[in-house]
């Protein structure tokens, strides 16, 4: 099989650079992969991709990793934290990954808004749509995840 | 100085407004729009000197706000700060009349480095 479009390393370069952006600038708690794609998770958000290619782009974590995420964005204390903004940083990684994740993709792709889901990452279905790479691991002691999913249908027709 | 972000996160915002004042402007007068319709009214109704603008928001995307103001005659300066970084975009910024393109996650020496010849 061939290589993905974007591998595992390549999520993991972006990750990298939203952590030392936004969740860990002082580079005390980076995220450290494991490779366990069973990794178990609490919330989710999506943004998909359509055009040349299709797919999806899914980061997933436990509901503490998203508070803390958004604690990390915002500046303020994880329990000072409401459940609006925990959403809205969930939308935001997800975005900021596939806006980077689309620029390594053919041209003519178009991304979505985000969608976010408060319940573990297996509670969506991608239909007709495989993972072809994916970066698992802990942050801070919380499992945190960046998958990609490419629709299978439109593989076989390119 | 008067700069509108544009942005449908509220977070996201928020960073921009941080980092604007960690690359040391923060003394400028700042207001808000959580969607494009949003941005372009007031980029109409408050007169900014400065759009710092998403791509992709509801209502109406980023460059649709621009080639707006600017079909309308409105001249402000208007860039992004974006996740979407893929040359063909850049270019369509550039075309329609963008003067600058930060691309997410950035940081305060990115900001700096753009908005110091623009913000002084």
């Amino acid at each position: 099989m061939s290589e993905p479009v974007v591998t595992e390393g390549d999520l993991a370069e972006m990750a990298e650079q939203v952590w030392v952006s936004y969740l860990d600038p002082e580079g005390i708690s980076p995220l450290v992969p494991h490779g366990d794609v069973k990794q178990v998770s609490e919330v989710h958000s999506t943004v998909s991709i359509t055009g040349s290619w299709h797919g999806h782009l899914v980061f997933a974590s436990s509901q503490n990793a998203a508070r803390k995420a958004a604690a990390a964005f915002l500046a303020m204390e994880p329990d000072e934290v409401a459940q609006e903004d925990i959403s809205d940083v969930l939308g935001e990684l997800a975005n900021i990954v596939g806006g980077n994740v689309k620029a390594m993709l053919p041209a003519g792709c178009f991304l979505s808004l985000p969608t976010v889901v408060l319940a573990p990452d297996t509670a969506s279905y991608y239909p007709a749509a495989e993972r072809i790479s994916g970066l698992y691991g802990i942050w801070d002691g919380e499992p945190v995840s960046i998958s990609m999913w490419q629709s299978v249908k439109a593989e076989a027709g390119a | 100085m008067k700069i509108l972000i544009a942005d449908d996160s509220r977070v996201m915002r928020q960073i921009v407004t941080r980092t604007l004042r960690q690359a040391g402007f923060g003394d400028h007068d700042l207001v808000e729009a959580a969607d494009g319709q949003q941005a372009f009214d007031n980029a109409v109704a408050e007169k900014p000197d400065l759009v710092i603008s998403d791509w992709n928001m509801p209502e109406m995307t980023g460059i649709e706000v621009l080639r707006k103001l600017r079909a309308a005659g409105n001249d402000v300066k208007f860039g992004f700060v974006t996740s979407e970084c893929t040359p063909e975009m850049q270019q369509a910024a550039e075309a329609a009349g963008s003067a600058f393109f930060i691309v997410k996650p950035f940081t305060a020496e990115r900001f700096d480095e753009v908005f110091s010849p623009i913000l002084g």
